[in-house]
């Protein structure tokens, strides 16, 4: 009798009943039960665990970690908050602001949006002048692919971009429309042939052939073949491969 | 009478259908190959697309994230190293586009280029030699696409730089023997297609002379088929 009364204090049934519910306890994880403390729209915790950067910026921050976010948190703060130009605001949050303007409180990306105003075009790096596509030296003009003197005139405007949209849309329909009916004149020809077969061939030629594509087939590049660039290539990458080993 | 050149034609039917000598079959089937090599560079660029490209990214880079700077610049912080793989492009109008050198396969190199044979052909007047495409006449191998593979064998020596396009041939004319032609029958001449593979240099054997031509190229070799074959060849 002694021994039953015993175990049954000893064992406690379920977690419930641990410090007899002072503090409630989730079923699932045994941990306290709270509210959950994650809102949204708040900046979320970043874990330390991370790059090498982190790590190594971190025994150094760590005594002074009251000092305040090391350079690489910084810089990820700043890549992460990145400003845009035009914010998104909804027409309460518009108003608000306005309001505060008026009596001469203006926060922080107001006044961005300001200074961005003020400072002007050129400095925000959008030149009126066309610039170039493609990498420099490389670029689609000097390569012959786009005739300089044949490219329209335009500013940096709204009327003037959606009258180029009208071309681009007219010019590349109407390449589409042509190839379209070429591939289908291509395939009426290929039926009118085997059409045109006698019998036993007829069903020759109607039989799919399902071997694979030649993997060598050359795809049209940007530029044309190099001769014996290939071997420079290989050479460069057998030096440094054996600089490595040496390393 | 009658009845017994009905029964003639029933029985034999060629023997009182032709009246003239020697041909046996009733049609020809002549298999011709259209060899091809596909473009070698991109085709040039249209200039209202490529103003529009440009435009339209002027016009969103102004709504653009402002990145710190220290960070756009990383990539050219970090050692490049010595990878040597820095080059010229090369010109992509070659020279045997300034000497018109039709033979050949560095010309047009935004274009496809098509074979052309210069020789004895099938319904050649008189046995003159004469443009053509590499062609073959059908006799009892199985599938047409075997007797244009022959066909292509016999030019070039082998096969290996050769992929033939599907089993099926891409378009037929229907030739009426001319008057001083030796074969009198109507022919059909079937055409395959094939594709260059991985070479630049072919050895062209069995006829005097070749060329490899562009599209514009070719139909001034053929006045009579230039429409059909307008149609069958894109570009």
């Amino acid at each position: 009798m002694m021994r039953t009364a015993k175990l049954r204090t000893l064992a406690p049934t379920s977690i419930d009943s641990l410090a007899f519910q002072l503090f409630q306890r989730c079923s699932v994880s045994g941990t306290a039960k709270g509210k959950g403390k994650l809102k949204g729209g708040q900046q979320l915790k970043r874990s330390k665990v991370t790059t090498k950067k982190g790590g190594a910026a971190d025994p150094a921050a760590k005594g002074g970690s009251k000092r305040g976010p090391s350079e690489a948190e910084s810089l990820v703060d700043a890549c992460l908050n990145a400003p845009t130009p035009v914010r998104y605001l909804t027409p309460k949050e518009r108003a608000r602001e306005a309001e505060r303007e008026k009596m001469g409180l203006i926060s922080k990306d107001r006044q961005r949006e300001l200074d961005m105003m003020k400072k002007g075009k050129e400095k925000l790096g959008i030149s009126d002048k066309p610039g170039i596509i493609g990498t420099p030296g490389l670029d689609l003009i000097t390569l012959g692919l786009v005739d300089a003197d044949k490219i329209p005139k335009y500013d940096l405007t709204v009327e003037d971009g959606r009258r180029l949209a009208k071309e681009y849309s007219r010019v590349l329909m109407r390449k589409h429309r042509a190839r379209q009916a070429a591939e289908s004149t291509l395939l009426r020809l290929k039926k009118e042939a085997i059409e045109a077969l006698p019998e036993p061939l007829k069903a020759a030629a109607l039989v799919p052939d399902l071997t694979p594509f030649p993997a060598n087939r050359f795809m049209a590049t940007l530029t044309p073949p190099i001769e014996g660039y290939i071997e420079k290539v290989k050479e460069a990458a057998k030096k440094s491969s054996s600089q490595e080993r040496r390393r | 009478m009658s009845r017994m050149r009905w029964l003639l034609k029933s029985v034999a039917p060629h023997l009182t259908s032709t009246k003239r000598g020697f041909c046996t079959k009733q049609e020809q089937i002549v298999t011709s190959v259209l060899f091809e090599r596909l473009p070698v560079v991109i085709p040039k660029i249209d200039p209202v697309v490529y103003a529009f490209q440009e435009f339209s990214f002027r016009w969103q880079q102004q709504y653009r994230r402002r990145y710190p700077d220290e960070f756009l610049n990383k990539s050219n912080t970090r050692g490049k190293g010595d990878y040597q793989i820095d080059y010229v492009p090369a010109p992509r109008i070659t020279e045997a586009d300034k000497t018109n050198d039709r033979k050949s396969l560095h010309r047009a190199l935004d274009r496809r280029l098509y074979l052309l044979l210069y020789g004895n052909a099938y319904g050649a007047p008189n046995g003159e030699p004469v443009w053509h495409f590499p062609e073959k006449i059908y006799e009892s191998e199985e599938t047409l696409r075997k007797c244009a593979e022959s066909a292509l064998h016999d030019v070039l020596g082998d096969l290996s730089h050769t992929y033939f396009v599907g089993n099926a041939p891409m378009g037929h004319l229907v030739i009426q023997p001319k008057e001083n032609a030796k074969e009198i029958s109507p022919s059909k001449r079937f055409f395959f297609k094939s594709q260059v593979i991985a070479t630049n240099k072919f050895n062209i054997s069995k006829c005097k002379d070749y060329v490899w031509v562009t599209k514009d190229e070719l139909l001034e070799y053929f006045p009579e088929q230039a429409e059909y074959l307008n149609k069958m060849i894109i570009s």
